[in-house]
């Protein structure tokens, strides 16, 4: 089924077998309560890698019942966040969650080179799923915070994450915009000559499974008679489901101005690595937690 | 439409009009011959620029000595100033480069002050190529010039060979950008900058014509060739303006059709305020007639 609505992965989740969360150093409310919401939704089982003593105070202080969790013991973020790994890449788990560490030691642990979860040569990326209260459909976006100015392979890293996630979200051929500040091909502004390059990469089946239209202007991607009045007739246009973001300026911004003004729900993850990381930061709320947990589930 | 150079030089005949071709150091068996079959047809007037006494000698004695002017100057670099000066004063509605190095003629038509070149125009080459194995002719750029034209030079070569094809009747023509492959690839730059001339036209910051690239020969001039691959292009394997990267590529690939594919050619110099003519010793007779024809045809009020 095509998902239109981010409420509608928990329907498909109910259908399939449930993925296993392993959540790194996951001790503190924030990471637990999502978790903990996950579980009753019946979407995952978790696994909570810190110190049991933190975890089981938490749940007591919010009345959870923590028979809900698999707990495993491990003193420090920084070895929880190896054990962690080590379970996904055991086969013990099926995605990764961040808890109370920095995003920098969870990262490391991730892209570490011995024991982490990256293949040779793949590239990670943020991927968004926003579901802004204004527009018709879901808009999956990237990269909004982990790739600050990515170059040409990185953009078309990023543009098969955005196709990869709508295809499992149900969307069979997704539209793609791709930004920049103008619809005009200007060589001298970097987003616009490679978002030209992008296009023609797909139009020659170098990129698959997506429409692919850019450069164009923000106005353009979700209006489609912003794209007519300045002469461009594209089916993406008014209709997009992704948006590749030129740099995380841009990205971010966006990712910010659909929860802070428009008040709208989101659910995040981290792609390239061998499975599917939950980034979610103590600014998100509880439903976009939920949210990037189910997310990650579907990628799984 | 024109679809063959004999066409193209009946179109120059049948103009009415004589086309004054000021000729820079004329005293050149090979120039002259090339221009005496136009001038009998009496589609040119030729001023030819040089040494008198060398020109008379060339000059077969039949032509009458009304259909022509001769202009006295020995000095081969003042005889190329004097040639480019009467195009620049509107004396003459073409120039063509006679016995004198490429160099020295260009360097003439590029001056700054004195030239043919508007400012930061660029100067390139096309011509229009015709082969018995391709139901047109196909315009080719740049084959002379430019060695390894930027990005702003290759939407130049696109409009100077867009121009020249809608002189020929070919409202929108077919532009293929030619390289190896159909894919785009960051190890090929030329492939770069052709998906970007693509969405300008695309985006119609490159007017009347349609793009694709990078494509090869194959799939630019044969519909079969796209259909095996499976390949979409909106030239649909009909091309009618070839764009290479380099000259290398260029030159080989026009130099190849006339030794191997029976073509012949009309090229010009682009760029310049008016019809610029540099050919090569080894073209044809026919090649260079065609190439004065083309020249009628461009120097025309639009």
């Amino acid at each position: 089924m095509q998902i239109s609505k981010l409420d509608q992965m928990f329907d498909v989740l109910a259908t399939r077998p449930k993925k296993r969360l392993v959540a790194a150093w996951g001790v503190d409310s924030h990471t637990i309560l999502a978790a903990y919401m996950a579980v009753e939704k019946g979407i995952v089982d978790a696994t909570l890698v810190g110190d049991e003593k933190l975890i089981l105070s938490v749940c007591r202080e919010h009345n959870l019942d923590c028979s809900q969790f698999n707990i495993v013991h491990c003193p420090t973020d920084v070895k929880s966040a190896a054990l962690a790994v080590e379970m996904i890449n055991k086969g013990e788990g099926d995605f990764l969650m961040k808890g109370l560490l920095s995003t920098d030691r969870y990262m490391k642990a991730i892209l570490n080179k011995e024991c982490g979860l990256m293949d040779p040569g793949a590239i990670l990326s943020h991927v968004t799923v926003a579901e802004p209260r204004n527009y018709h459909k879901l808009l999956i976006v990237g990269d909004v915070a982990i790739i600050p100015l990515p170059d040409l392979n990185q953009k078309i890293a990023i543009t098969n994450y955005l196709i990869k996630t709508a295809h499992i979200l149900g969307i069979e051929n997704p539209k793609v915009g791709l930004l920049s500040a103008s619809e005009q091909t200007l060589p001298k502004i970097p987003s616009s000559a490679e978002a030209a390059i992008i296009a023609k990469m797909a139009q020659r089946g170098q990129i698959k499974g997506a429409i692919v239209e850019g450069p164009l202007g923000f106005d353009m991607i979700i209006d489609r008679e912003s794209a007519l009045i300045k002469g461009v007739d594209s089916p993406v246009c008014g209709d997009a489901d992704c948006i590749l973001f030129p740099n995380i300026e841009a990205g971010n911004t966006f990712y910010k101005t659909i929860i802070k003004l428009l008040k709208s729900e989101l659910g995040a993850i981290v792609m390239g690595a061998r499975v599917p990381c939950v980034l979610t930061s103590r600014g998100d709320g509880e439903r976009s937690k939920l949210y990037s947990i189910a997310l990650a589930a579907m990628l799984a | 439409m024109i679809t063959k150079l004999d066409e193209l030089a009946e179109k120059a005949k049948n103009s009415g009009k004589k086309t004054r071709i000021a000729v820079a150091v004329a005293e050149d068996s090979n120039t002259i011959n090339a221009i005496l079959r136009a001038t009998y047809e009496g589609f040119i007037y030729p001023v030819l620029i040089g040494n008198e006494i060398k020109i008379k000698e060339l000059l077969t004695s039949d032509i009458a000595s009304n259909q022509f002017e001769i202009r006295n100057i020995t000095e081969p670099n003042k005889a190329v100033k004097e040639a480019v000066g009467m195009v620049r004063n509107n004396e003459a509605d073409v120039l063509m480069k006679g016995l004198i190095g490429t160099d020295t003629f260009l360097k003439a038509v590029l001056d700054k002050e004195k030239g043919l070149l508007p400012p930061k125009a660029v100067m390139s080459y096309t011509c229009a190529i015709e082969i018995p194995k391709y139901h047109k002719l196909l315009f080719v750029s740049d084959t002379a010039v430019l060695i390894y034209p930027d990005l702003d030079q290759k939407i130049a070569m696109i409009n100077y060979s867009v121009a020249m094809a809608r002189r020929f009747g070919i409202e929108k023509p077919k532009v293929a950008l030619i390289s190896a492959t159909e894919k785009v690839s960051p190890s090929m730059q030329e492939t770069l900058d052709y998906a970007l001339l693509c969405k300008m036209a695309e985006r119609g910051q490159i007017k009347n014509c349609i793009v694709d690239g990078p494509l090869d020969i194959f799939l630019a001039c044969d519909p079969n060739s796209l259909a095996i691959k499976g390949i979409q292009s909106p030239l649909e394997g009909d091309a009618d303006i070839l764009i290479f990267p380099n000259l290398e590529s260029a030159n080989s690939f026009y130099k190849g059709l006339m030794l191997f594919g029976e073509g012949e050619l009309a090229g010009l110099i682009c760029g310049t305020t008016k019809p610029v003519i540099v050919m090569s010793r080894s073209e044809s007779e026919n090649s260079k007639y065609y190439c004065l024809a083309l020249s009628c045809l461009m120097a025309e009020e639009k």
